[in-house]
C-alpha cells in the first residue's frame, strides 16, 4: 500500500487512516499498531518540520514482512539527514535538566526492530520494520 | 480525534490521539490549569513525542509553583513509552487496573 502526503500535521489523521486500514486489510497483529504509528508520526513530523526547503509530498509505504509490518517514508529534494546518526539522549537526566523535544527520533529507534536509509539524489528513504507475535509457530 | 475536559472533581481527562496535531491544542488548556493535577489517561490510546513536551512543560511549570502532574490510568503502551523516555522517573503515574 502507498500513499503520499502533503506536509503538514494535519495529514496525521490520514496516516492513521492508511495504516489502520492496512492493518485490518492484511490482518496484521494489532499490538503493533501503536509501535508502527508512533515511529511514522515521529518520521513523518522530523521531515515537515526539518526539510523545509522541500514543497515536494511525502511518500508513505505499507508492505508485509514476515510476520510484521515493513514502513518505508520518502522525502524528494532535501539534504540527507540519517535518523540513526542523532545524539544520545539522557533518559535518566532529572527533571530540572529535561526539556520537551528531542525524544521523536530515539523512541523510533528503541521501538522497531530494524532501521535503514538510503540517500539519493537528493532523494532520502528511511525503512523500518516492526514485527509482532508469531502466531505460525 | 484527541479530547481533553476537566470533570467534576477538577480530574483533567484526556482521550483519544495526543498526536503532533492535537499537542498544541493540549499545551493552551493545560496552560491555563494552576495546583496540583490528576490527568485521567484511562481513555487515551496513543501518545507521541509531541504529546511527551506537553506533558513534561506543564509538570515543569506546576512543580515550579510547589505542585506539580500526577498520572493516572496509565494503559500499557503508553507506560512503556514513559518507561522509554525516562518519565516513570520524573512524574508520579498509576498504571491502569489489569483487564481482562
Amino acid at each position: 500500500m502507498r500513499q503520499t502526503f502533503k506536509r503538514s500535521f494535519d495529514e496525521l489523521r490520514n496516516i492513521v487512516a492508511m495504516t489502520e486500514h492496512f492493518f485490518a486489510d492484511q490482518g496484521v497483529d494489532p499490538s503493533l499498531r501503536n509501535v508502527v504509528d508512533l515511529a511514522i508520526e515521529e518520521l513523518f513530523v522530523n521531515m515537515v518540520k526539518y526539510n523545509t526547503e522541500s514543497a515536494e509530498d511525502i511518500l508513505l509505504e505499507l508492505d508485509l514482512q514476515d510476520h510484521g509490518v515493513k514502513v518505508s517514508l520518502t522525502d524528494s529534494d532535501v539534504e540527507r539527514f540519517d535518523p540513526r546518526d542523532i545524539g544520545p539522549v539522557d533518559v535518566e537526566a532529572p527533571l530540572a535538566d529535561r526539556s520537551p523535544g528531542g525524544l521523536g527520533l530515539y523512541l523510533v529507534l528503541k521501538m522497531v526492530d530494524s532501521i535503514h536509509y538510503e540517500y539519493r539524489d537528493r532523494q532520502s528513504k528511511i525503512t523500518f520494520v516492526a514485527y509482532g507475535k508469531r502466531t505460525d509457530v | 480525534m484527541f479530547e481533553i475536559r476537566q470533570d467534576e472533581a477538577g480530574r483533567v481527562v484526556v482521550s483519544g490521539r495526543l498526536d503532533a496535531a492535537h499537542a498544541p491544542e493540549a499545551q493552551v488548556f493545560l496552560d491555563d490549569l494552576a495546583g496540583h493535577c490528576v490527568m485521567d489517561m484511562g481513555a487515551l490510546e496513543y501518545i507521541s513525542s509531541a504529546g511527551l513536551g506537553v506533558l513534561l512543560r506543564t509538570h515543569k511549570r506546576l512543580l515550579a509553583d510547589g505542585a506539580g502532574l500526577k498520572l493516572v490510568n496509565v494503559n500499557h503502551h503508553i507506560n512503556d513509552i514513559f518507561t522509554y523516555s525516562g518519565f516513570d522517573k520524573l512524574f508520579e503515574i498509576e498504571a491502569a487496573p489489569a483487564s481482562g
